[in-house]
């Protein structure tokens, strides 16, 4: 079977992100006095004994919970089997019948708001799949995750929009950063809402190119800030109540909501509790002998008094962050309106490659013959490749790269439902491009809920609060050569 | 056993192991790598071969594998460092113009398609990944395929269509196509009968047929059937399938590190972990689809440890290059009796 994954995340080897192994700390933590002659433990049928205090004390069984892994470097188990059981449909089931989970950090919690949030790439997907309306899928969905006990199901434009805002800005400080100080790592700002990208990035290249990868969160970890941080408090209810679900196009998402980033730990709960998939909602409605269509849909629920229904942004399916920062840079910066159009980069100075390269395409915003800005938006690991190596022998043109780890981006994304028999990958692409296309329009700069959560929840845009909720850093991974990661 | 192997020369290849020696394309110049991180040219002076030039300082390991380009111009050279280097001479002498990187870790193997327009790698990291020649001293990433789920040991390119395959410690080969529509490489055909790590691979000049070699100390022969073919193969899906057709099972006593088929004879040579080098000839009545092999020759102690490569010289004189664990290159004539 395909991997889930996206292909940056396959070759890393998922066992560098998450790994509990022989060098784990857990087994060996031990709460104990201290002792002069170190501990004596004795390996009994039913379990390890401590015998440094004279008496035997059974000690307990070890339990290597996701934070842990994610801490570690090196490991005997497979990363992504502990990823994937903390974040599966079985454990989404056994929360909203029990009503309990217990989160990365080994603590269990009462449930008191079960929350779904859902992003637009997964719907069109199950639309294409059921043979439903955008609309109707939306409805239907909140329905079957109402029918399995979820309180609120929540559309994530609010956080999508957010993310643009924020990149925009984030995009115009950088460039006037690069204006003083050519030579600071400020440009090409490269997009950070793909975790499979971001994740590699970290691995594989660290320090050189962490710098250029934009500080805004991805809308699934906003939407986990405002649910945990905002909602929370909207509803009165402590945010380890609130168990948070997002749905999401790809696997990648479920190690990006297990970072220890978006652990807080004032409120001691992840931004969001577990990730599902549009593969994986196929397979529970299958479970059940449902189709979509079958289930009775309700409206989605507003929190924030935004508009109803799913939405799309100008640009790509991945969120339109390169067309959404061209066009607000070039009227900052320039005042000049632009509507982007992309060339395929086949055949030209910064792409001389004879092949079809449809998953490299760049946009210039020019005036008198001079190239004010160039933007790229490159898709998959293939040029990801090209992309970094082009920045490390110092010959990137580029200003802002719209990055995602999975060929055409997040329609593609890795978890989405596979085509049906006798379909291409590229004709099912196509069918949910067109669906996003057709979807009505989502104008950030025009969202008054948005507004809203700016001036009543942030403290203003541009402020220390709004800086500290919706930006997050990235962290070099050192790479540990432990005896059982050597692979022959 | 009708044929013999006769041993021309012995030079003294590598500091540690020598790993590969690729032939020019026009058979007059090889080059060779080992565990050194030293790549060597070799040619020809009245009868002897000798030295005319050192490549150092491309590489911070191990150099596992060489290949010349089919227009000769360029040596490719696969390093355990994670990079793969291109040298040319464009300004006079052999000198690295372009890396290649991008694999995590250990690089093992290299080929040019025969355009010359596309250069495949694989290594550790399982991965398998096709760059294009993109203009001077530029290559880009075509693909990144991740068919194989363990370290992949060799890729081979098909002798004149864009066809790779690969061959990997999970035991398998496989064999990969641009998908035209899609305009992106996938895996096309897995082979599966290999019982230990498969090591190398060889395309006959057709194309059609492959010979793989493997830890399980056999070789296989595998043929491409499309689809309405004559011997009624099915082809449930795709574009062709890809059957084993002969095991040379009983004749290696260890591993099967590589194996050469000519393109001008038809022979196959062995280079094994027995320290032996066998020629394996096809029969005259042999069946198309059920190939059989004679074991013409056996050179005992062709090397005082592990052979690690055999390979023909291109212009089908019956020159063959071996080298090995114990450092040597050696040069053989084969010839019929």
């Amino acid at each position: 079977m395909a991997s889930r994954f996206s292909g940056a995340l396959q070759l890393t080897d998922l066992d560098d992100f998450i790994t509990p192994s022989q060098e784990c700390i857990k087994p060996v933590k031990i709460e104990k006095t201290k002792s002069k002659t170190g501990a004596k433990i004795k390996i009994g049928e039913d379990g390890y004994f401590d015998l440094s205090t004279g008496t035997e004390q059974k000690l307990q069984k070890v339990e290597i919970t996701l934070a842990d892994c994610l801490a570690c470097s090196g490991c005997i188990t497979s990363a992504e089997s502990v990823l994937v059981t903390k974040q599966s449909q079985e454990e989404l089931l056994r929360v909203l019948s029990e009503r309990k989970y217990t989160d990365s950090h080994g603590v269990s919690r009462d449930v008191g708001l079960v929350v779904i949030s859902l992003s637009p790439q997964p719907i069109l997907s199950l639309a294409a799949r059921y043979k439903l309306s955008p609309d109707d899928t939306t409805k239907k969905l909140a329905g079957f995750f109402k029918q399995l006990g979820a309180d609120l199901v929540l559309d994530m434009t609010v956080a999508e929009d957010l993310s643009l805002l924020e990149a925009q800005q984030e995009f115009i400080e950088r460039y006037n950063n690069h204006q003083d100080d050519p030579s600071g790592k400020h440009l090409p700002m490269l997009a950070s809402s793909c975790p499979g990208w971001v994740c590699y990035a970290e691995k594989t290249h660290g320090n050189f190119i962490l710098p250029y990868i934009s500080s805004t969160k991805s809308p699934q970890q906003i939407m986990g800030s405002l649910v945990k941080q905002q909602l929370c408090r909207q509803r009165e209810l402590s945010a380890g109540s609130i168990y948070h679900v997002t749905v999401m196009p790809c696997y990648d998402k479920k190690l990006e909501a297990s970072r220890e980033d978006f652990y807080s730990d004032v409120l001691a709960c992840h931004d969001v509790d577990c990730v599902i998939t549009a593969i994986e909602l196929e397979q529970m409605l299958s479970n059940r002998d449902l189709s979509l269509a079958d289930v009775n849909g309700v409206e989605l629920d507003r929190v924030w008094g935004e508009e109803a229904g799913i939405r799309r942004h100008v640009g790509s399916g991945s969120g339109g962050y390169a067309d959404h920062v061209l066009m607000y840079a070039a009227r900052q910066l320039f005042g000049e309106e632009v509507q982007p159009v992309y060339k395929n980069l086949r055949g030209t100075e910064y792409y001389p490659a004879s092949r079809r390269n449809p998953d490299f395409r760049e946009v210039t915003l020019e005036r008198e013959g001079t190239v004010l800005l160039r933007f790229a938006i490159a898709n998959g690991f293939r040029n990801i490749q090209n992309l970094v190596q082009k920045l490390k022998r110092g010959k990137s043109p580029y200003h802002y790269v719209e990055v995602m780890a999975c060929p055409s981006g997040c329609l593609n994304g890795g978890a989405q439902v596979r085509p049906s028999q006798g379909e291409s990958t590229k004709e099912r692409v196509g069918e949910l491009e067109t669906l996003y296309r057709g979807l009505s329009l989502a104008e950030p700069e025009r969202n008054a809920a948005v507004a809203r959560l700016y001036s009543e929840w942030l403290g203003g845009a541009g402020s220390d609060k709004a800086a500290a909720i919706l930006h997050t850093k990235y962290h070099e991974l050192e790479k540990q050569d432990i005896a059982l990661n050597i692979k022959w | 056993m009708t044929s013999k192997l006769d041993l021309l020369q012995t030079l003294s290849g590598h500091k540690g192991i020598a790993w590969n020696v690729s032939w020019h394309p026009m058979g007059k110049i090889f080059a060779s790598c080992g565990e050194d991180k030293i790549i060597k040219l070799f040619s020809k002076e009245g009868q002897a071969w000798s030295v005319k030039t050192m490549l150092v300082d491309g590489h911070q390991r191990t150099i596992r594998e060489v290949a010349w380009s089919p227009c000769g111009n360029f040596l490719a050279s696969a390093s355990f460092d994670g990079t793969t280097a291109i040298w040319d001479k464009k300004n006079g002498q052999f000198e690295c113009n372009a890396t290649l990187e991008g694999h995590e870790n250990e690089v093992k193997s290299v080929a040019w398609s025969p355009s010359g327009q596309l250069l495949a790698t694989c290594g550790r990291d399982k991965s398998v990944w096709i760059w294009e020649v993109a203009g001077d001293d530029e290559y880009v990433c075509e693909a990144v395929l991740n068919a194989h789920n363990q370290d992949v040991k060799k890729v081979a390119w098909h002798p004149s269509a864009e066809i790779l395959a690969s061959a990997s410690y999970d035991n398998t080969v496989k064999v990969y196509k641009e998908d035209q529509v899609e305009s992106d490489w996938s895996c096309v055909a897995t082979l599966e009968s290999h019982e230990s790590t498969v090591w190398s691979l060889a395309f006959d000049k057709t194309g059609e047929r492959l010979a793989t070699c493997s830890a399980d100390n056999t070789v296989k022969i595998w043929k491409e059937y499309k689809p309405n073919n004559d011997v009624g193969v099915m082809v449930p899906e795709g574009d062709s399938v890809w059957k084993c057709i002969c095991t040379l099972s009983g004749y290696h006593s260890r591993c099967v590190y590589d194996v050469a088929w000519c393109h001008s004879t038809g022979l196959i040579a062995t280079a094994s972990g027995d320290d032996i080098i066998r020629i394996f000839k096809e029969t005259d009545d042999s069946n198309p689809d059920a190939p059989t092999f004679d074991l013409v020759c056996k050179k005992y102690n062709a090397h005082s440890q592990d052979v690690n490569c055999v390979k023909w010289n291109p212009t089908g004189n019956n020159e063959l290059i071996s080298c090995s664990d114990d450092g040597e290159i050696k040069i053989w004539k084969f010839s019929e009796e």
